[in-house]
């Protein structure tokens, strides 16, 4: 993408100034999207991001700097104005660059560009018959399907010369079910870190007859209780407790400068003795690996929690300085236009003991939460919250009506101290996850859990 | 950009297309970032990217690229023209011609593009100092930050459309925690100019965060109940952008709002005006002619509660056999056009806060919402958020609340508002001054 020459350049024009460590990340990334609502093809995007991030770190400080023109002259002239920022004297020069053959762990069979526009129309037309097909109370479908390559090089005053090719692909289906006035959706979106391989062998129909079930039992679905109560939250998508609760809260992002309720822990109890959790950049074609971080450092697994006591946090290049501490493989940003920092990529509490027939039969009264949406944290106070799109009451252990539209809110180390049952079933979903880098490909995941108190965000007092 | 628009529109007509635009932007930025009275992070950008879309086959064809040289040219047309054979709709949509006249607006400032780095970092220091001193209460700056950022946008086309326009932002933010020992509380406040650097109070935006932080402390949940409830403008802010999604043309028309089929009935309480504005001065929404060129326009959506009008572009204003209101948005090249607000707002009423507050025996007041991004059904309306706020109690605010949901729905609000407050701050595309609601849920303890 760019010549070692140019590199090696650049990155001493980076340091002119005295800085003393220097990277360059060019981006060259196709893509494609498409829009399908109501089983018409509506909207068609393609095109090329393209552009080049300048990074330079003395001691603490950082300089970011970014360009969509990668002639030599001008990244040159961007590098010297970034160094700009810093005052000092050059320390020495880097040479001699040496590019490292990298091993791919996740191999891209059909490259998108192999694959024609009618047959990913195909794959969304089959989505939308499903779907449409499985109930007439299913009266719309919003059907997209978005993949790309992305090209990167990275290299930096280490000696650090790589380069990687990315691709993902993602077919998202929402359904809506009307009755009346009354609209409700169900979404699924199944993903993939390779190539369209992965919609060759996926089972289109029976994710959006999924969508369209969900759709039709929100539409169903009463107000959730409000107040507190035991809640069980399903395996798969429910990882986004995990996520939001303590995930976030173990970026060095926030952990380097004592901004988060986890920092100073290390060796110390967190949460339920049940509890082991990792994040594992590692997993093969998994929506949230990768071979390299976007700091050109191999992703490893990443152990968090190990029965309840803090072991890790996840540290990028900048973090460890301040925490002197090692990174973890975990520098990531959604593009050249962000300065790369710590964040997840396939985050998971580890399988447990208990049977979900046991899980739920232990609960007298409280919240299932089948399906949720997003949530957020504010990592500093630890306070987080997710949405449940699909729930159920739960009834003398037994799943009763169906309930939706409730936020849980809680604070972070306080309910993974509440954790107090662990099913044997973890499954992973993936999703996008925005924070100070941009908006990310991650996966969350977890068994079945059972937290013994939660505050329900519903609407209707039991 | 005009050697490069030629060969592209003589390619593209070489290719079998018929009208053809271009649609540029580019942007240079300054971030300064502060941490503990030095600069922590020092960001610099530049960029630029062009999107392409033209008739081929009776069907709109999009591209865009980032990458702007001759080979580029092939890359978009070809791009384009394997959209378009695919598209399924027949819209015939069309390209806009433009007009004579477009309103003037002063969007660009020289005194803001030329604010030097070391004004920026003199400006971040003062805003951290200001919230560190404070209070003693106070301590941590999360972040502090000065922003700059100047751009331009071209929309040019073959039907002879030539839309040109800069702007310049500056803004400012700062973000901390505060502490007692047993809780952490935060508060952020931000504001920008788009001309006048010394319009900006850096010390007052940092004693507005502190003094927020240090008021939610000592903080608790409060029992289970329906309760009247006063969202504070910034939040208010966040369930009308939620709304506003359904008033929407593209939206409407898609069947994904409830308010398809419901023009000039009534939607909300006769206390309820909303206007989409783009030709205020001092906004950053405003703009004189939206994403396809075509010129804006002040528009009322809805006036004492009946529905008057959706926001369009000109293919959704077709399809509904209206025409543009000027809301064709664009989120960036690479985005295919789209229907947005340029300002939309909630219009304020007459009585202050402070005196809305006055005349509420018991309630909460809410001061922040957090989950709005997935705590809120757009299309239901159905709305379930983490709040924090104060106890209202005999006209007064009292102790700081967290650990608390409220819920409701965003079409049931618009009915029960019991006042509008005239504290409407615009600082985004969508605003609201503060709202009281009759009554909602609220869970806790």
């Amino acid at each position: 993408m760019l010549s070692q020459k140019t590199i090696e350049k650049v990155l001493n024009a980076a340091i002119e100034t005295g800085g003393d460590f220097a990277e360059i990340f060019v981006e060259d990334k196709t893509s494609s999207s498409l829009t399908m609502i109501g089983g018409i093809l509506e909207k068609a995007v393609s095109g090329r991001d393209f552009g080049v991030g300048i990074r330079i770190f003395k001691g603490y400080f950082s300089v970011y700097a970014y360009t969509n023109d990668d002639s030599e002259e001008n990244l040159i002239k961007v590098a010297r104005s970034a160094a700009g920022a810093i005052t000092g004297q050059k320390q020495d020069s880097i040479m001699g660059l040496r590019k490292s053959a990298m091993r791919n762990a996740h191999e891209i069979k059909t490259m998108p560009d192999s694959v024609s526009k009618k047959q990913r129309i195909n794959w969304m037309r089959r989505a939308h018959e499903a779907a449409r097909g499985y109930d007439p109370v299913v009266t719309q479908t919003n059907i997209a399907f978005s993949d790309y390559v992305q090209n990167v090089l990275i290299a930096n005053t280490e000696g650090i010369f790589v380069e990687d090719i990315r691709s993902r692909n993602r077919l998202a289906i929402s359904a809506m079910a009307t009755s009346g006035s009354q609209k409700e959706t169900g979404f699924v979106g199944p993903g993939y870190f390779g190539g369209l391989e992965y919609m060759e062998e996926l089972d289109i129909e029976a994710y959006a007859r999924e969508a369209a079930r969900s759709a039709k039992i929100i539409l169903s679905a009463s107000f959730a209780p409000s107040g507190k109560f035991p809640v069980i939250i399903d395996n798969g998508f429910g990882g986004v407790l995990f996520h939001e609760a303590c995930g976030h809260g173990l970026e060095a992002t926030s952990v380097a400068y004592k901004n988060s309720i986890f920092a100073d822990r290390l060796g110390k109890m967190v949460a339920s003795p049940l509890v082991t959790a990792y994040d594992d950049g590692t997993m093969p074609n998994t929506w949230g690996s990768l071979n390299l971080d976007d700091e050109g450092m191999a992703t490893q697994k990443n152990l968090l929690i190990e029965n309840g006591i803090l072991k890790g946090y996840l540290i990028d290049k900048l973090g460890s300085r301040r925490m002197e501490m090692v990174p973890t493989g975990s520098g990531r940003r959604e593009s050249y236009r962000y300065a790369p920092t710590s964040r997840m990529n396939n985050t998971y509490i580890a399988t447990g003991k208990s049977t979900p027939e046991e899980i739920i039969a232990s609960i007298e009264f409280g919240v299932f939460a089948k399906y949720m949406g997003g949530g957020s944290v504010n990592p500093a106070t630890g306070d987080y919250n997710f949405n449940v799109r699909e729930g159920y009451v739960i009834r003398q252990g037994k799943i009763a009506e169906a309930i939706k539209g409730a936020t849980l809110i809680g604070n972070g180390m306080d309910t993974l101290q509440k954790i107090d049952m662990v099913g044997n079933n973890l499954k992973h979903e993936i999703g996008m996850c925005g924070s100070s880098s941009g908006t990310i490909p991650v996966t969350v995941g977890q068994p079945m859990l059972r937290v013994s108190e939660l505050t329900v965000g519903g609407r209707k007092e039991e | 950009m005009q050697e490069f628009q030629r060969k592209l529109f003589e390619k593209g007509k070489d290719s079998g297309f018929g009208d053809m635009e271009i649609f540029y932007s580019s942007n240079k930025s300054t971030v300064v970032n502060v941490l503990d009275h030095e600069v922590k992070s020092y960001v610099n950008t530049e960029q630029g990217g062009v999107s392409f879309r033209g008739l081929y086959n009776n069907n709109m064809g999009y591209s865009y690229t980032e990458k702007i040289d001759e080979k580029s040219i092939n890359f978009l047309v070809a791009e384009a023209m394997g959209n378009a054979e695919i598209m399924e709709m027949n819209d015939q949509e069309e390209l806009f011609a433009g007009v004579d006249h477009y309103e003037t607006l002063h969007r660009y400032s020289e005194a803001i593009a030329n604010v030097s780095p070391q004004e920026l970092i003199d400006a971040a220091l003062t805003m951290e100092n200001t919230a560190l001193t404070a209070s003693v209460l106070v301590k941590r700056v999360i972040q502090c930050a000065l922003a700059k950022s100047e751009g331009e946008t071209i929309i040019a086309n073959t039907k002879g459309l030539n839309c040109h326009s800069k702007y310049t932002n500056l803004s400012a933010g700062i973000y901390l925690m505060a502490s007692d020992g047993k809780q952490t509380a935060t508060g952020g406040e931000y504001d920008f100019t788009l001309k006048d650097f010394s319009k900006l109070n850096f010390k007052e935006i940092a004693e507005i965060a502190a003094k927020e932080a240090v008021a939610k402390l000592d903080a608790d949940s409060i029992q289970t109940g329906n309760y009247p409830i006063i969202f504070r403008y910034d939040t208010a802010t966040q369930l009308v952008r939620s709304f506003s999604t359904n008033l929407s043309g593209e939206v409407v028309e898609k069947g994904f709002s409830r308010l398809q089929g419901k023009l000039g009935e009534k939607i909300a309480g006769d206390n309820v005006t909303i206007i989409d504005d783009p030709l205020m001065e001092d906004i950053p929404g405003a703009a004189v002619f939206d994403a396809e060129g075509y010129p804006t326009r002040r528009n009322e959506l809805v006036k004492e509660g009946k529905l008057l009008r959706f926001m369009h572009n000109r293919k959704t204003g077709k399809k509904a056999g209206t025409e543009s209101t000027g809301n064709a948005g664009k989120s960036g090249y690479s985005a295919p056009v789209s229907v947005g607000p340029h300002n939309l707002y909630l219009q304020p009423g007459a009585a202050s806060l402070a005196e809305i507050i006055e005349s509420t025996d018991n309630g909460i007041f809410i001061v922040e919402l957090q989950g709005a991004n997935a705590g809120i059904n757009a299309v239901s309306g159905d709305f379930s958020l983490y709040g924090i706020g104060f106890l209202i109690e005999n006209g007064k605010l009292g102790r700081p609340i967290n650990q608390i949901t409220v819920a409701g729905n965003l079409y049931e609000i618009l009915n029960n508002i019991e006042a509008i407050a005239n504290d409407l701050h615009i600082k985004d595309t969508v605003s609201s001054p503060s709202i009281k609601v009759k009554s909602l849920t609220v869970s806790g303890k």
